[in-house]
């Protein structure tokens, strides 16, 4: 009979928690995203499977080797971590007080000579760090997975049109205020009392408007890696909601004249232009904003590679089989997060709400710049291809063709909005760059 | 007290953000002009060139050929984005 009570304690159903079931239905919730809606499926799907696999009860898969010993590691183990964290359990208190106490102060960062030797104790009685906290801390912790990913859609993108008409850019800078207006926003709501994000936080949520999942991913590992889990779920849904959220804001914006209005053909441009480009950009990253040179430097790469034309092995790789499988490892990683004690909290509700207020303001500050642009300058602009200015490529493109067929239908926009399309994707990292500078 | 610093700190990276990303790009645009420049004076594009021969001898079929274009470049940027991220 004890055998039989010990089975069932051990079972997931006995131990699960409420938090971990509900986790567990974000997870599903994701996957029917991802699976029937097609929300940025290659992302999703990775996402909330870890997302299940992380809140699995006693499996322990996202936590570390001293987490999962804390939580379930027999009392006389628990005593000889006490010992090694300087913390004496009360000899009255059952294991699992002791637990709870040992918890808080293993999550003190002020003793980390202590931590690490409680956790070499943890792993001498066995105790290993979970998988997906493992791919985690060496995918992103690291920051090496959002810049692969960056150099592989680096070796994706095509400046062709951006060379054409560089003036693009300033659309790709335009839409970036979304970014910075959510981060205001963020800092009003906590200043009125409303939320509780610290600056760093902001920046980590504002960063959702660049559209962007790599950047970030990448600037919520380096400010605010409590809220990753959030982020980089709220950042993947909206690049998939781009098509529902855009159009209504182009059309309010402008009028049906302007949506008709032609752009000329661009200039075709030379081999010579495209293999200077990304080192043009590099050198200026390297004099003005060194910050901005992991993810800026890593883009640059891929791309010399696509397009100086003599490394087409390395150029493919970069744009599939490692791209994949990074996508792969930086899914479940991202799903690591997706823990109950801090996914479910008010705060997640108030970054998803953000997040689309970024992309509301970038989308409307995009087109209002092109409007400028189109009165200012002799060349016809229609104001459509602002709205790429976020990056989400080519997604935003694709969406501004679509709306600017609706009002001509021999108008073909695309072309032209993948200019604004890159710059975003250059502006964003050019943000964050800002952002880690300031803050990091 | 503290508050109102939170929220001055966000006004002035606000700002400062905006600001760098705007010069930031001003540079980017003014170089990439430049490069485009000095390339084409000492590289001309043969192309180009082959361009505006043919228009002139036939102006329809390079129409055609401009509409073509534009098919052609949609359908690869949908196949690409197919394979995207």
């Amino acid at each position: 009979m004890d055998k039989l009570v010990t089975l069932w304690e051990g079972s997931g159903l006995y131990n699960l928690e409420l938090g971990q079931a509900v986790m567990i239905l974000v997870g599903l919730g994701l996957l029917y995203l991802a699976i029937y809606k097609k929300f940025e499926p290659l992302l999703l799907v990775p996402i909330g499977f870890g997302g299940i696999l992380a809140n699995i009860p006693e499996a322990g898969l996202a936590i570390s080797a001293l987490d999962q010993a804390i939580e379930v590691a027999k009392p006389a183990v628990l005593q000889q971590m006490a010992v090694a964290l300087g913390a004496t359990l009360d000899p009255l208190a059952n294991a699992e007080a002791w637990r709870e106490s040992l918890k808080v102060i293993a999550q003190d960062p002020a003793a980390p000579d202590q931590v690490r030797a409680a956790k070499d104790i943890a792993m001498n009685v066995g105790y290993g760090d979970g998988m997906l906290y493992s791919f985690y801390s060496v995918a992103i912790a690291s920051g090496i997975a959002p810049l692969i990913i960056f150099m592989g859609v680096g070796a994706m993108t095509d400046f062709g049109p951006l060379l054409a008409n560089p003036r693009t850019l300033f659309l790709g800078a335009a839409a970036q205020f979304g970014i910075f207006a959510t981060l205001f926003g963020a800092v009003v709501l906590s200043s009125m009392g409303i939320m509780d994000f610290s600056l760093n936080q902001a920046a980590a949520i504002g960063i959702i408007g660049g559209a962007d999942g790599p950047t970030s991913i990448y600037v919520a590992s380096v400010l605010a890696p409590e809220l990753l889990g959030a982020i980089a779920v709220a950042a993947y849904a909206y690049m998939a909601l781009v098509p529902l959220i855009q159009p209504p804001i182009m059309r309010l914006l402008t009028t049906q004249k302007e949506r008709q209005i032609k752009m000329t053909q661009l200039r075709p441009v030379s081999k010579l232009e495209k293999v200077v480009f990304p080192l043009v950009l590099l050198i200026l990253v390297a004099l003005f904003l060194p910050d901005a040179a992991p993810l800026l430097g890593m883009f640059c790469f891929g791309n010399l590679m696509r397009e100086c034309g003599v490394v087409e092995r390395l150029s493919d790789t970069a744009q599939n089989a490692l791209i994949n499988i990074v996508t792969i490892i930086l899914g479940l990683s991202v799903g690591s997060k997706l823990m109950a004690e801090s996914f479910l909290s008010f705060e997640t509700l108030g970054i998803i709400g953000l997040g689309i207020v970024a992309f509301g303001i970038g989308t409307a500050a995009g087109v209002l710049m092109a409007k400028l642009m189109n009165l200012m300058s002799k060349m016809p602009i229609n104001p459509l291809i602002g709205a790429a200015g976020v990056s989400a490529v080519p997604m935003a493109a694709r969406v501004a063709n679509k709306v600017g067929l609706e009002s001509n239908p021999h108008n073909f926009l695309l072309m032209h909005a993948m200019g604004p399309n890159v710059a975003g994707v250059i502006g964003s990292a050019v943000a964050a760059g800002v952002m880690i500078k300031y803050l990091g | 007290m503290q508050d109102l610093g939170l929220l001055q700190d966000g006004l002035a990276l606000m700002a400062l953000g905006m600001g760098v990303v705007f010069v930031f790009l001003t540079i980017l645009v003014i170089s990439v002009t430049l490069m485009s420049k000095l390339i084409g004076r000492f590289q001309p594009v043969p192309v180009a060139v082959d361009t505006g021969k043919k228009s002139s001898q036939a102006s329809a079929p390079s129409a055609q050929s401009d509409e073509v274009m534009a098919v052609i470049s949609a359908a690869v940027h949908r196949y690409r984005s197919t394979r995207r991220r």
